[in-house]
């Protein structure tokens, strides 16, 4: 699929911004869309993996803290539309892009593939831990049975994201290069 | 004017599309998501199942059955000590598949493929074979959005069939609720089946919850217990959908002409004696 959208850019160049928008868009809308389904073996326990939370990191890997946390606020408040507007996601979210964006992996961690599966393993658990605390300030649910459930929800959003990481991350961070090669200088 | 100028050809894309992004979302925000569910029920339409109630639900249909007698036993033994009972309505039903769960791991809901379209009303009353699924929160013009009855969010007044004594039940993740009595010593004991109180505003009186799980009598304020929930959630594939008309609201009324008050014909339902002879 990236193939042909690569040549396609190098044929008509002046199009390029727009495709590469296209994909991003794209992209996220196909990782809104996935959310309410549970296909088989994407679920663990009536959960399946946060599809948002995997495009922000890999967003925010190889950007500034500032273009991580807007996209964070830009896709919670797309979560927020697809279930409730409080607490919202934009928050735990937005925390996530800018953290991520903070860490510099490139100088600690060389290997993609296992520093993605860590980095959405660990923004999976502070993701949760901060939604967790907004609902234990909101007030409503008892506070006993947030964090039972939040210890739950880490865990398995954690290990089902970070397992699927890499399905958003390889082709989003293929794309997002070749677009950085093709362009031309300054 | 020129370093406005300059400053605006370096930075203009990029604040544009930051702000057209931002803008977007929050008007997706705003509308609830429309948009979206609209277009994943378009998607995923090819991929729905036809209701299909007989193989995968007879045991689900049998244990309504089984709580439904049970429930109108109870209350037949009831309404036969007053006159005047008149018969509830219940509109006709709209069947809908069950086209996505919740898009997030904190909120318990479902997505159904029918909606304003199709008659679908917000706080419309969501049951499957088994009991009540939960109320319809959001409608676009073909999907509605159901918040289940196990979220914590979702509370509704129940009575205990046996012994009519009430209750009020929250939700508790996966298909289990926590049922909080009112009096002291309420008589309950494992099994007993739990259907929708008279004292319920949101959900018509008498239909099937689900059934007593565990009962903690020390606990505090109020006693609680652990219901099981029976609409099988976790593997429903279509549900019938009730608009929230009038007589499917209006629980059992006496017909001696009082009128309706907040708190619906307490007369019938409570264990005090009637006040309407």
């Amino acid at each position: 699929m990236i193939q042909p959208l690569d040549n396609f850019i190098t044929q008509y160049p002046a199009l390029r911004p727009y495709v590469n928008w296209g994909v991003t868009v794209g992209s996220v809308l196909l990782c809104l869309l996935i959310l309410p389904t549970r296909l088989p073996g994407m679920e663990l326990a009536g959960i399946s993996p946060n599809w948002l939370l995997i495009w922000v990191v890999a967003w925010s890997i190889k950007r500034t803290v500032w273009q991580g946390a807007i996209a964070g606020v830009v896709l919670g408040f797309l979560q927020d539309a697809m279930t409730a507007p409080f607490p919202t996601h934009a928050l735990s979210l937005a925390i996530v892009g800018a953290l991520t964006a903070r860490l510099q992996k490139q100088r600690y961690v060389q290997e993609d593939f296992i520093s993605v599966a860590l980095i959405v393993f660990g923004m999976a658990v502070v993701a949760e831990t901060v939604t967790a605390l907004q609902f234990s300030f909101q007030g409503g649910r008892s506070l006993l049975e947030i964090w039972t459930y939040h210890q739950f929800v880490a865990l398995s959003s954690a290990i089902l994201s970070s397992l699927w990481a890499p399905v958003v991350y390889f082709p989003l961070n293929h794309w997002w290069e070749s677009i950085e090669q093709s362009e031309p200088m300054g | 004017m020129f370093a406005l100028r300059r400053w605006w050809d370096r930075y203009g894309i990029q604040i544009t599309l930051t702000s057209l992004a931002v803008g977007t979302a929050l008007l997706i925000r705003q509308t609830q998501g429309g948009v979206l569910l609209e277009t994943y029920q378009w998607l995923t339409r090819p991929f729905q199942s036809k209701p299909n109630p007989q193989a995968q639900v007879a045991n689900a249909q049998m244990l309504e059955l089984q709580q439904r007698l049970i429930e109108l036993e109870s209350k037949n033994q009831r309404l036969e000590e007053l006159l005047g009972f008149v018969q509830v309505k219940k509109g006709k039903g709209i069947t809908a598949p069950v086209i996505g769960r919740s898009a997030d791991h904190w909120w318990q809901q479902l997505s159904l493929g029918r909606g304003r379209r199709d008659g679908v009303e917000k706080e419309s009353v969501v049951l499957s074979p088994g009991g009540v699924v939960g109320r319809v929160t959001a409608v676009t013009a073909h999907t509605s959005r159901v918040l289940l009855l196990s979220d914590p969010t979702s509370r509704v007044g129940v009575t205990i069939s046996r012994s009519r004594t009430m209750g009020s039940m929250r939700g508790n993740s996966g298909n289990r609720g926590i049922l909080e009595f009112y009096e002291k010593n309420p008589d309950v004991r494992r099994g007993d089946v739990v259907t929708s109180s008279a004292l319920s505003g949101r959900f018509p009186s008498g239909l099937p919850i689900g059934r007593i799980e565990s009962v903690d009598t020390t606990k505090s304020p109020a006693p609680e217990a652990i219901v099981e929930l029976s609409a099988p959630v976790s593997y429903l594939e279509w549900a019938v959908i009730y608009p929230k008309s009038p007589e499917v609201a209006e629980p059992l009324a006496p017909a001696s002409g009082s009128a309706p008050s907040p708190v619906p014909s307490p007369n019938v339902l409570d264990e005090s004696s009637p006040s309407t002879p």
